[in-house]
């Protein structure tokens, strides 16, 4: 039984380049895996990274195009192994569940036929045996056997599945490759496939790579996870750890698309597009769209390193970068001859591209530690650290690319007695940054992104002319005309309208999304960090009390105040 | 289904009826008198004019002096009873002269059909098979040349070089008249030395059609997402190819098969010509040189049925073979 602690299937720097298209392309890059007998890894990635052809490069079925690198099965390479030595591997060691479509199976021959032929080729058998594991098989994947003499176009698109699977599973491989097994499946059939999945694997147990962009269904049936991006893995390790703390960009990308993880939490997608065809990937592909990329994103491209133990990441960066990061911070008001414990000890990170919910009740200390976090109040104790550096003497918000705080107040927060265009571009004055020519045109393009008029009587404007909505957006652009790497936004709609409150908010994430900024969100309003946040920290009476990813605190809270906080938020709404 | 059946069987006898009709308006649009050329056998002899009783007579005699729709009646009635009409030409029952050449033309149709269907499915699937090779360029262009030669000048070719050039086969003639056959093998033989050139010539002007048919089809196929699933079982090349493969592959090249044995009959007509054959085709033209309208309108009704009877086994052997029609 040595077999068992050695690899099934061993991949090794595989490397698949389509050559009939030109200039060529490489759908494939450099792609190292590892599978035990009966373990189970998950591929996910946007459609067109390559996660099919790697599955099709496992089989050797790879047409037009060349293939590098090794794949060890049983330590036999099977790579440049002729197709008629390779054959006794396919179906019988290693099958492939495809993915669904009407053309998988042929249109000619009957089910039967088709799931039972790898049988006479592979295991001899007489026509009669043939019969009896097809009936058998079919019966396992919960098909009534009767529909063996139907031809696919009889079936039904959650029939055709069964069928696949049944027809994957005659030959009982060691090896099952599953590929989008739910594609075009309604809810029912995608949980009948994932049951069906786990039961026949306990029943048989093989190994499985599992395929797809359904990333909430990879994550329930497999214990190890790589992302693909571009051909490339970016990301390799624990799929538990991988969910709760996804390390590169893309990963959180993937998974703050997946409507199964954030029940409540609006749905944003990466923005952006993968690079086309062919096109010259000389840098990280992924830097176009990463919210973190910095100049020397561009010029090579990252290799899978390990951040932490069993989790590798294809980074410049190291992973998702920590922007913030704030080591037992305290703070005591003192009102007259008592001191008032505002803060007690308070940790906190936030990482960059993350919106971070606080949230607490009203007097918690919420807003005391978001000033010192932003360096407004000094901290009796403790540090904050941007970017890696401790915070001190404002220079993290006079920067471009730095930190930028947003106040609850709107209308003490920008000076009634100054025209918008010069509120705006304050920032900048101070930083003395370019010349006012450029100064100006910034200040236009951040009042743009807010949604602001930019014509010169409004630019004009002095502040107390303008509404309570409109005065938050000036403080917003103002913030933004740094281009911060992070924004701390405390109760910035507590003073408005529903429906500015609606606006404002939709509006900061949408920027968020578009610019990549991290977010601090401060609020005592539990259904809007609901919907923005990925990560929450919950304070109660100067303490973080309880953090964790949004999807896991708002569903299962632990600690007994934020049950009661939520208790009360969401009892009317269930 | 049976619904369906019945709706085929009924268009069918529409159709059949509308040809029967044309057939018999047809000959009686052209222009020219059926009694000019009676009396002689060739065109060569003298012709006899008719007195104009005797041309009334005649005319009385086939039901010409009847109204257009009462000559229709009757038409129709004596076919129904298997009575295609007296030949004024050769003064035997049309019936006969035609069921007496048919054979000769099915027989050549018919090899031809199966030998160019043969030949250029099995090319065709080589070439895609090696498609881009060296091999199918060649095949491609080869069949793209001979493809565009008309049958009756190939027939012509042929003729030249290995009937007159060569002398490998006979001129002219479905079978060595007054010979004395041993057996039935030497007869048969003969018979096949004399339909050798005719068949080739017509087989060959067909293959360049199947042949590209069957090459577009097998390549259609090869891409398909089925045959990769049939790689990935890991069977036996033979089997991926001629079981899942070909048998996809060739429901295009069957339809085509049974829609074109109309154009071959008439490419048979001029090959027959060409080569003296006894078949309709030759029948045809003694006919309509002579303007004998019974044994013109015989043969077309023939033809037709025959094409209309192919069309038939085409939705039967369709619908036998492609699992998804009909269901």
């Amino acid at each position: 039984m040595t077999a068992e602690s050695t690899s099934l299937l061993l991949v090794n720097e595989l490397s698949i380049t389509y050559n009939g298209v030109s200039p060529p392309v490489k759908a494939v890059n450099n792609i190292s895996l590892k599978l035990k007998k009966g373990e189970n890894l998950g591929i996910i990635g946007e459609s067109g990274c390559g996660k099919s052809t790697l599955a099709l490069g496992i089989m050797g079925l790879i047409k037009n195009g060349s293939v590098k690198g090794n794949i060890l099965y049983k330590d036999l390479n099977l790579v440049g192994l002729p197709d008629d030595k390779l054959r006794h591997y396919r179906w019988k060691e290693i099958a492939m569940m495809f993915q669904n479509s009407l053309d998988i199976l042929n249109p000619v021959l009957t089910v039967e036929e088709q799931v039972g032929e790898p049988l006479r080729f592979h295991c001899h058998l007489t026509p009669q045996e043939i019969d009896e594991r097809v009936v058998h098989t079919l019966e396992m994947v919960g098909l009534d056997p009767a529909w063996r003499t139907a031809y696919p176009h009889q079936l039904s698109g959650g029939m055709r599945q069964r069928v696949l699977l049944a027809m994957a599973l005659i030959c009982e491989p060691e090896l099952l490759i599953v590929d989008e097994p739910t594609t075009a499946l309604d809810a029912a059939s995608k949980n009948d496939i994932f049951e069906l999945l786990q039961n026949l694997q306990k029943q048989l147990n093989f190994a499985m790579i599992l395929i797809s962009h359904d990333v909430a269904f990879v994550s329930q049936l497999t214990s190890m996870l790589i992302t693909m991006y571009c051909g490339q893995a970016v990301e390799y390790g624990r799929t538990s750890d991988v969910l709760k703390n996804p390390m590169h960009c893309y990963t959180r990308g993937l998974l703050n698309s997946s409507p199964q993880f954030f029940k409540y939490k609006d749905l944003w997608g990466i923005s952006g597009e993968p690079p086309g065809e062919g096109a010259p990937l000389k840098g990280c592909p992924f830097a176009p769209r990463c919210c973190q990329s910095a100049e020397g994103c561009g010029k090579s491209r990252p290799q899978l390193r390990y951040v932490a133990l069993e989790r590798r990441v294809a980074c410049h960066k190291g992973g998702i970068e920590t922007f913030l990061k704030a080591e037992g911070i305290k703070k005591n008001y003192r009102v007259g001859e008592k001191s008032i414990e505002a803060v007690r000890g308070a940790d906190l990170e936030i990482r960059s591209g993350e919106v971070v919910a606080l949230v607490g009740e009203s007097g918690s200390g919420k807003s005391t530690l978001a000033h010192i976090l932003a360096g407004v109040l000094p901290a009796d104790e403790g540090s904050v650290f941007f970017r890696g550096k401790k915070v001190e003497n404002h220079w993290a918000t006079k920067m471009i690319g730095g930190m930028q705080i947003i106040f609850q107040d709107p209308f003490s927060a920008t000076s009634h007695r100054m025209q918008v265009l010069d509120v705006v571009k304050e920032p900048l004055e101070i930083m003395k940054w370019k010349s006012t020519a450029e100064r100006n045109k910034a200040a236009g393009e951040a009042l743009q992104a807010v949604r602001l008029p930019v014509t010169p009587e409004f630019l004009q404007r002095y502040c107390y002319s303008l509404s309570g909505g409109q005065r938050q957006r000036v403080a917003i652009a103002r913030a933004l005309i740094t281009r911060p790497n992070l924004v701390i936004a405390d109760e910035i709609t507590s003073m408005l309208d529903p429906s500015n409150q609606a606006n404002i908010l939709r509006e900061l994430k949408g920027l968020q999304n578009r610019f990549g900024f991290a977010m601090l969100y401060i609020t005592h309003e539990l259904h809007l960090a609901r919907k923005v946040s990925d990560k929450v920290y919950v304070m109660h009476r100067g303490e973080i009390v309880e953090k964790g990813s949004s999807s896991v605190i708002f569903e299962k809270p632990e600690h007994f105040f934020t049950k009661q906080l939520f208790k009360e938020a969401f009892r009317s709404s269930g | 289904m049976r619904q369906k059946t019945r709706m085929r069987l009924i268009e069918y006898a529409i159709t059949i009826w509308v040809v029967i009709t044309l057939n018999f308006l047809l000959p009686r649009l052209i222009p020219g008198d059926p009694f000019l050329v009676l009396t002689s056998q060739s065109a060569e002899d003298e012709e006899i004019v008719l007195s104009e009783e005797q041309r009334e007579f005649l005319f009385h005699y086939y039901g010409l002096d009847q109204p257009v729709y009462k000559q229709y009646f009757i038409y129709l009635g004596e076919l129904f009873r298997g009575n295609m009409g007296f030949s004024v030409y050769y003064k035997q029952p049309v019936s006969h002269i035609v069921m007496h050449r048919l054979p000769w033309t099915v027989f050549m149709v018919l090899s031809s059909v199966i030998l160019s269907t043969l030949i250029g499915t099995i090319l065709g699937c080589f070439s895609a098979w090696r498609r881009e090779k060296w091999v199918d360029k060649f095949l491609f262009l080869f069949m793209i040349f001979f493809s565009e030669i008309p049958s009756f000048l190939l027939g012509l070719i042929l003729l030249f070089v290995f009937a007159a050039g060569l002398g490998l086969f006979p001129l002219a003639g479905a079978v060595t008249h007054f010979a004395d056959f041993q057996s039935g093998w030497e007869k048969a033989w003969d018979v096949l030395h004399h339909a050798f050139l005719p068949i080739a010539a017509l087989t060959i002007s067909h293959l360049g059609g199947t042949y590209l048919l069957g090459r577009n089809s097998m390549t259609t196929v090869l891409e398909k997402d089925y045959l990769r699933t049939a790689w990935a079982k890991g069977l036996p090349k033979k089997r991926v190819i001629f079981r899942h493969a070909l048998k996809n592959a060739l429901l295009p090249i069957v339809t085509r098969v049974f829609l074109s044995l109309g154009s071959l009959v008439g490419g048979a007509i001029l090959v027959e010509n060409v080569f003296s054959y006894p078949g309709l085709g030759t029948l045809m033209r003694e006919s309509v040189r002579v303007q004998d309208y019974p044994v013109i309108q015989g043969i077309f009704l023939v033809v037709t049925v025959c094409v209309l009877l192919a069309n038939f086994l085409a939705d039967v052997v369709y619908r036998k073979i492609d699992p998804r029609v009909g269901s």
